[in-house]
């Protein structure tokens, strides 16, 4: 019985546009995190996921990591056999042997490499999704983050958000 | 002039190769080069002296290469020492007029803005010459071409090394003679093969600055049209790349080359060297063809994948620290001493300028997304 542990994992910027202080911006962003399920813990935000995926923020940063992990305990044989002469008896189960572990370490490394691909195939079929659910994040953070800069500016007397996803704030000074 | 006198079968090659090396006929060369030869331990005082003929070539050789075009350079306020070799095989003067010329940029052909300065070839250039004409290059190698303990290589070795690799261009002899560790220890032919070399590691050689003064400056500035073409190509290889530790290795070379030559550049006052990122970087910034691999393997890690992703921006994060330059040389005020050359470094990074700064920025911002989109296709003019 072998344990084995495959990991994978990418890591991203997140485009943070400088509007305000970076403290303010990584606050903003923390306080959108959180509606989506984060947990902030420092200038970090994390999310397991159902399926085992972790995602970490970090605020401070502005970069996505996500990690997924796996492991398995394999149990490989092999059977090896042949026939010998008796003087030779030593030699021969020595050699047999060293085939044998030779072997069940191919088979291993072979399931391993299953393994790894299956990882790899369940986080990329996440990242889209992720990517569509962080670009949301990081959109509204901005949004949030432009109407604070405006009133900062003067009296906000209307703001519009079209389809296309264009803010416009009329302010008075 | 002394007569040369008789010289041996080995000799005559070793001149040969070294006169073929010298004025780029990669056909002769590869002639040359197929059957290895053993060769005697010291050659002759005849031999020196045609080996030291043809070596003397070498300025004339790199005019021919780009150095006879008009150009204006800046002034190089680099002491000249750095390129001091102790041991000197031969030294072989630049037979341009000396003219005294006035601090700022200096403008004209390269014999008619620097001084004469030395090239000088040590041992190791001999010893290129007798490892090239001795070993078979296939893979692996048999002897490595190592460079002895507390030697270093000259600017004219790094010359050498730079026409060796060039002699190799397109053969598998190139990677052969890209691992050996005296052509490692070249910050020229890292400049000029990062690709070849990266392939093996990317711990660049580290007298990288040189290049950046004296001799070493001016062979740069008569190479830097060729250093543009070959990282242009470069670039357009890495679409078709697949394997991802491939790319990897590339970006991570050319990483450590144009950090290292770009920091090199600004600490002696010569960012003028490192033109060729602009001349290599803005046919491709114009016509937006990106840096941005196909098809990675599918069956590599997403980790792995995005690394060399990532990798792939090498030359966009040189053109990002040009940029940072532009913005520091727009500050410059008329009063600066250093104005000229600010103004000349400007009109330099036009060919880039704001829209390419801005694409450049953007691919990278690409090449690091989560999700990698498609490769854009190129800009039809």
């Amino acid at each position: 019985m072998r344990t084995v542990h495959v990991e994978d994992g990418v890591a991203a910027p997140l485009e943070m546009l400088p509007i305000l202080a970076p403290d303010r911006m990584a606050e903003l962003l923390a306080g959108e995190l959180t509606g989506l399920g984060f947990v902030r813990a420092g200038a970090t935000c994390t999310r397991t996921e159902p399926d085992g995926i972790e995602v970490a923020i970090d605020l401070e940063r502005a970069m996505v990591a996500v990690t997924l992990g796996a492991g398995a305990e394999l149990a490989e044989s092999v059977e090896l056999s042949a026939q010998i002469a008796v003087e030779a008896v030593t030699s021969a189960e020595a050699r047999l042997r060293e085939d044998a572990l030779r072997q069940l370490d191919d088979q291993v490394d072979a399931r391993v490499v299953v393994l790894q691909r299956e990882v790899t195939a369940r986080l990329e079929t996440k990242l889209a999704g992720l990517q569509r659910e962080l670009d949301g994040a990081v959109g509204r953070a901005t949004i949030a983050a432009l109407t604070e800069r405006a009133a900062q500016l003067g009296r906000i007397e209307a703001s519009h958000l079209d389809e296309a996803g264009n803010l416009t704030i009329r302010v008075r000074l | 002039m002394a007569e040369p006198g008789l010289v041996s079968a080995s000799e005559r090659d070793l001149v040969l190769l070294a006169r073929g090396l010298v004025s780029a006929q990669p056909a002769e060369l590869r002639a040359l080069l197929q059957r290895p030869r053993a060769l005697p331990p010291v050659i002759s005082s005849a031999a020196a002296r045609l080996l030291g003929d043809a070596l003397s070539h070498v300025w004339p050789a790199l005019w021919r290469r780009g150095g006879t075009r008009r150009s204006a350079e800046i002034d190089a306020t680099i002491d000249a020492t750095i390129d001091r070799p102790a041991d000197r095989a031969a030294q072989v003067a630049a037979p341009s007029p000396a003219e005294a010329m006035p601090l700022g940029h200096r403008a004209g052909r390269f014999w008619e803005h620097h001084a004469p300065v030395g090239l000088t070839f040590s041992l190791a250039t001999l010893q290129l010459l007798r490892w090239l004409l001795a070993t078979r290059l296939v893979a692996p190698a048999g002897s490595p071409l190592v460079l002895p303990a507390g030697a270093a290589l000259t600017v004219g070795d790094q010359v050498m090394v730079y026409f060796a690799l060039e002699a190799m261009d397109g053969t598998p002899a190139q990677a052969v003679l890209a691992a050996q560790p005296l052509v490692r220890a070249a910050a020229l032919a890292w400049l000029g093969f990062a690709d070849a070399l990266g392939a093996h590691g990317a711990a660049v050689a580290d007298p990288l600055a040189s290049l950046c003064g004296g001799a070493g400056a001016i062979v740069v500035e008569a190479l830097g049209d060729e250093l543009a073409r070959r990282w242009r190509a470069v670039e357009l290889r890495k679409r078709a790349i697949t394997a991802p530790e491939v790319l990897l290795a590339l970006g991570a070379a050319q990483d450590a080359t144009l950090g290292g030559f770009l920091a090199a550049c600004d600490r002696h006052g010569r960012r003028d060297l490192a033109g060729f990122v602009i001349d290599a970087a803005a046919p491709l910034l114009r016509r937006g063809i990106a840096p941005m691999p196909d098809q990675l393997d599918p069956g590599a890690t997403l980790g792995l994948r995005a690394a060399a992703r990532l990798a792939a921006g090498a030359l966009l994060r040189a053109v990002r620290v040009w940029a940072a330059w532009d913005q520091a040389h727009r500050g410059v005020r008329f009063i600066d001493d250093d104005y000229p050359v600010a103004q000349r470094l400007l009109a330099r990074f036009e060919a880039i300028g704001g829209a390419g700064r801005a694409r450049a920025e953007a691919w990278l911002t690409e090449l690091a997304q989560l999700v990698p989109r498609p490769a854009p296709g190129p800009v039809l003019q």
